[in-house]
């Protein structure tokens, strides 16, 4: 579904990914892990376009992406995206946070928008928030919300980019659950995370990121019980 | 000090029918002005430097001169070109919209750059283009920031517009100065229209403070 060959991409003189190549199956659940300042969350932003990068090629779905307005248009309609910070419009209801997207990029008529929105709102749980706005929601429920907002246009494929660090603990395992029964589903995902306990669980692989290479990828019992290298060891004894 | 009630009587029309074309005036200005405004903010905002740069010097012309000058340069020298004769009504409106459209712009542009930038991300990110996401998403979050700063805007032209006195656009102070003239006194031709600016101001910040508590509700 995804691949990335040799991407290269700096923000002046600071180079955050270095020649990066790596592949995503249909219907696989990739992690990425790894210290901050690793170039994981980057390497989750260039992959709808939400960065530029140098050098490389990125090609989802069987298409090689290029920098044009319509191009990357076309592209985000097939990669659902969650941020950190929910991201959710506040002057707009829970609702219409699902509906807005399909209406003006799918031309949906608001009655099926509605619809399969409702929906999507029941799946995650949240159907009796459909008419409340995002301020009053809890940062569980946000995200939640926020990951409905992205099924809303069917993508084939779904990016997380640190789902849970804003979120307090107790919100954490709601989340990871609407997660986990996304990937029980067959949704392709690349979820970028600190939640170890996730990425054993549900990860069909695990990344290792640090100083903008990829260290080491392996399936995650490989990768947490066995790691090959001495960084991926190093951080894990951290964290673990 | 005697005061000359019977002034006031005789200008009592004037004065009102000035407050009314002073209200004219204002509203077609701070209307037209609002809309130029959030062209020129978002042209203003443009990546692409040359036209970026048009608007740059559009603001710093409109805001780095006195509107009392503009005035004189639109009436006497560009109208001509326009309309023959001149009328001074339309080339204080002009004046007042051309002036207030910069400091809109910047208004806007403030709104606009006051958004987290995640919510342009997440709208891309779905999907949406750039100017869908600005309509939908960016402006009216924006717009609600806006009001306050648009308030100070719309109450500071509406007290410009009495420098249409002397191009003879006869608005409020117009008749004011008619009044001082005619008879040679101040308080009874200027008191009645300070009273008059103080009303429509007044007025004025009670409909924004209305709008204000109504956006913040929604």
């Amino acid at each position: 579904m995804i691949k990335i060959r040799n991407l290269v991409k700096r923000f002046g003189k600071l180079e955050v990914l270095k020649d990066i190549s790596f592949n995503v199956n249909q219907k696989e659940v990739v992690v990425v892990i790894g210290p901050s300042g690793s170039g994981k969350s980057t390497l989750l932003r260039c992959i709808n376009l939400l960065e530029t990068f140098q050098s490389g090629e990125i090609e989802v779905d069987g298409k090689t992406v290029h920098f044009t307005e319509k191009e990357i248009n076309e592209l985000r309609k097939n990669v659902g995206m969650v941020f950190q910070h929910f991201h959710l419009f506040p002057h707009k209801t829970v609702l219409e946070n699902l509906t807005i997207a399909p209406m003006k990029v799918k031309n949906l008529d608001k009655n099926s928008a509605n619809e399969k929105a409702t929906a999507l709102l029941k799946k995650v749980g949240l159907e009796d928030k459909m008419y409340v706005y995002p301020d009053s929601l809890s940062g569980g429920q946000k995200q939640r919300v926020a990951i409905a907002r992205a099924l809303a246009m069917e993508p084939k494929i779904m990016l997380f980019d640190e789902p849970t660090s804003a979120l307090d603990p107790e919100m954490v395992g709601e989340v990871l659950e609407v997660m986990k029964q996304l990937a029980r589903e067959g949704m392709t995902m690349v979820v970028v995370t600190h939640e170890m306990g996730f990425a054993k669980e549900v990860g069909d692989r695990v990344v290792f990121m640090d100083g903008g290479y990829i260290v080491e990828e392996n399936n995650p019992k490989e990768l947490f019980d066995a790691p090959q290298h001495k960084r991926t060891q190093d951080f894990l004894s951290k964290v673990l | 000090m005697d005061f000359r009630w019977d002034i006031v009587s005789e200008y009592m029309p004037y004065f009102l029918q000035g407050a009314g074309l002073t209200i004219v005036f204002s509203l077609v200005a701070i209307f037209i002005g609002t809309i130029l405004g959030l062209f020129i903010g978002l042209g203003r905002m443009s990546e692409k430097k040359i036209i970026s740069y048009i608007f740059v010097w559009y603001i710093n012309f409109f805001r780095g001169t006195p509107i009392f000058v503009q005035i004189l340069l639109i009436h006497f020298g560009a109208m001509p070109y326009f309309m023959n004769p001149v009328s001074p009504a339309v080339s204080l409106t002009v004046a007042l919209t051309l002036n207030a459209a910069a400091y809109i712009a910047e208004i806007f542009r403030a709104g606009i750059q006051s958004i987290d930038k995640g919510q342009m991300e997440a709208a891309r990110s779905l999907g949406m283009t750039k100017a869908q996401t600005m309509w939908h998403i960016i402006i009216p979050q924006a717009f609600k920031r806006m009001i306050p700063p648009l308030g100070n805007e719309f109450i500071a032209l509406l007290k410009e517009s009495s420098l249409g006195a002397v191009i003879a656009a006869p608005e409020l102070m117009y008749w004011g100065r008619a009044a001082s003239s005619a008879y040679y006194r101040t308080w009874e031709a200027y008191l009645p229209v300070a009273a008059g600016y103080l009303m429509l101001t007044l007025t004025l910040t009670y409909l924004l403070t209305k709008l204000e508590k109504r956006f913040n509700l929604s």
